[in-house]
């Protein structure tokens, strides 16, 4: 499965219906690590956290192609005037075509079980997930064991800034979904 | 000690270099960049584009001064971000980035592993600052390390990587207004002045980044525009692709229907002293002379001899995915994946097999090209204004806000040894082709379909 069918299988997966770009992103990342599926897309530390640029790539591929569509709206303003926008995505007919057959294949299925898993340990919003995202991406990077506060003064190094409360309702998260040895789990 | 030496050049006026510098510039290493091209064959549409390397280094160069200077980095900074920006493009091969998927696909796979976006001419010019003896004699070892460092974006503050390779960087501020100027075109014009004098240093606790000011935001926009403007009307000029496929398939089929040494040894990259000692013997015309010195029978001269002669391939066909109603089929040929490149390599075959090009029967090629977002990449450069939160571009612009995105436009090209007799002739044929490879398209879609998961089944095929 290459990175392409990877995203639109994970839009099919998510119920044909995601509603944001970071959601998007970070649970590419999310299913990508607990499908064991893995197109090449090269999380790095990014402004908003772990992001890839391959999704993003991907994205508009589907959308060029005309396999998801995508909707944009707007919901209020920054206190500058800046406009926020909210970018949500949907699965076309001819993408329904298309997933006709990828839906058979072994590595769907896999996606298809990571999504569940993410629903039944909470389905975290966009935010919840980003921060897990960015704890997960830390502990990560360090391979060690780590406190809360330890992740959260790694996570400033990055110019992420997460509240403590986040954190915790993160690490809840990370350990519901088995990303979290024991040993991290009694340090974090 | 000799003082400080200046040269003349027609984008930035004087360019002045520290004697050290100046030493680097009169290595043997560094004046090959002068028998590079900057835009390979572009001078086959704007003839006026044989500017080289050479030329668009010491551009770069002089950027990434002021660039310094505007920035107030510390002397030693400086120092090590304009060596990086000299000699950024030193390890780039014959006709530059047109080398390098060629570099790619022939490197020795097991010894070269590549991480993401990494470049192999990117690896030959860290391998050229480490091991280059000439260098050596003008560049402390420890300061090679560090300017490998800050090309590579892993030693030093962030805006050190970022003023030599990054959305604002003196690459790009020099090579627009250079390769517009050679092209005799106005398209990548920007008003670099004020994009310089706008830019501000942002720190925090851990790092220091390239950011500009909030009325810099304008000239930024303008300058995403003149990229955008380049991109779309030189670097991927109709012509000048062609030229570059040609480039590309002479090479390949000179390394594999020829089976020429000395071209499997140039392009079969594996990282030791001995091929970098062959790598940095070839240029542009080298190569070119060496291609056209081979026996008539070679594909390689033949090909090369198109290019001489400006016989060139033409295209063919060119569709966009709103051509292709069957979903299953646009996503093998736009997907830019293993799948679709081994689509397109068996479509190529099927199409010279219906046409018969004769002897030039192997010089039909697919290409997929991609016009990415005109904004994507500095939608993140950092905006810095007095009393207010860092923001980024994208929540600056007016003009850009909207369009923060990955837009992505494709469109398919094959490209054939045909000649038309006039106009006329040209617009028929071109419907007939259009017709027919359609038509084979979706053959060909379907006989992938039924032979997945092993591929194409030749026999099939050659029936077909």
């Amino acid at each position: 499965m290459n990175a392409t069918q990877f995203v639109l299988a994970l839009l099919d997966a998510s119920g044909g219906r995601l509603q944001g770009r970071t959601l998007l992103q970070k649970k590419a990342y999310f299913v990508s690590l607990l499908s064991g599926v893995d197109p090449g897309l090269g999380y790095d530390a990014h402004y908003y956290g772990p992001y890839s640029t391959v999704v993003d790539s991907c994205v508009a591929q589907l959308k060029n192609l005309g396999f998801i569509a995508e909707e944009s709206m707007g919901f209020g303003t920054y206190n500058d005037g800046f406009e926020l926008r909210r970018f949500d995505y949907t699965i076309t007919s001819d993408g329904k075509k298309l997933l006709s057959t990828l839906r058979e294949s072994p590595e769907y299925k896999k996606i298809d079980s990571a999504v569940r898993k993410i629903r039944e340990a909470g389905d975290p919003n966009y935010f919840e997930l980003s921060i897990a995202a960015k704890a997960y991406f830390i502990l990560d990077k360090k391979d060690k064991p780590m406190s809360n506060s330890e992740i959260r003064r790694e996570a400033a190094k990055f110019n992420w800034n997460i509240q403590h409360r986040s954190l915790e309702k993160a690490v809840e998260f990370l350990q519901k979904v088995e990303l979290t040895e024991n040993q991290r789990q009694e340090a974090v | 000690m000799f003082a400080e030496q200046e040269v003349r050049d027609p984008i930035h006026g004087f360019i002045f270099r520290e004697p050290s510098e100046q030493g680097i510039v009169d290595t043997p290493i560094f004046q090959r960049l002068r028998r590079l091209k900057q835009l390979a064959l572009a001078y086959e549409v704007y003839p006026g584009a044989v500017h080289t390397r050479f030329e668009h280094s010491l551009g770069a160069f002089h950027v990434a001064c002021r660039m310094a200077k505007a920035l107030q980095l510390s002397p030693e900074e400086a120092r090590l971000v304009r060596l990086a920006a000299l000699l950024h493009d030193v390890g780039h091969g014959p006709f530059s980035h047109v080398s390098e998927p060629i570099l790619q696909k022939y490197r020795n796979g097991t010894r070269v592993k590549l991480a993401a976006k990494q470049q192999i001419h990117e690896l030959i010019t860290a391998q050229i600052l480490r091991d280059n003896k000439e260098l050596a004699s003008w560049i402390l070892e420890k300061d090679r390390e560090k300017v490998i460092g800050i090309l590579e974006g892993s030693s030093g503050y962030s805006v050190l990587h970022d003023i030599v390779s990054g959305p604002l960087d003196a690459d790009k501020q020099d090579y627009l207004l250079r390769d517009s100027y050679f092209c005799g075109v106005k398209y990548g014009i920007y008003d670099i002045e004020f994009l310089i004098s706008s830019l501000r240093l942002h720190a925090d606790a851990e790092d220091k980044y390239l950011a500009i000011s909030g009325n810099g935001i304008y000239a930024l926009e303008q300058f995403v525009l003149a990229k955008y403007y380049m991109k779309t009307q030189v670097y991927q000029h109709r012509i000048r692709l062609i030229t570059d496929q040609m480039i590309e398939r002479g090479i390949s089929l000179g390394i594999e229907v020829d089976k020429l040494g000395w071209l499997r040894d140039l392009y079969g990259y594996d990282g030791s002293p001995e091929h970098l000692d062959n790598y940095i013997g070839w240029t542009d015309d080298r190569l070119m002379t060496r291609a056209l010195e081979e026996s008539s029978d070679c594909r390689v001269k033949s090909v090369f001899t198109r290019l001489v002669d400006r016989r060139l391939l033409k295209c063919i066909l060119d569709i966009d995915e709103k051509d292709l109603a069957e979903p299953a089929v646009r996503m093998k040929l736009f997907a830019e994946t293993d799948e679709s490149d081994k689509f397109h390599r068996a479509l190529e075959a099927m199409i010279a097999g219906r046409f018969k090009f004769g002897e030039d029967n192997d010089l039909v090629i697919c290409k997929l090209v991609s016009f990415p977002s005109a904004v994507k990449t500095e939608s993140e450069i950092l905006v810095v204004e007095p009393g207010k939160k860092e923001s980024r571009f994208h929540e600056k612009s007016v003009i850009f806000g909207t369009v923060n995105e990955a837009i992505l436009k494709q469109k398919f090209q094959i490209y054939a040894p045909v000649t038309y007799k006039d106009e006329k002739d040209r617009n028929k044929r071109r419907r007939e082709y259009r017709e027919e490879i359609l038509g084979m398209i979706g053959k060909l879609a379907a006989l992938h379909q039924t032979e997945r998961p092993n591929g194409v089944n030749s026999e099939k095929l050659r029936a077909l």
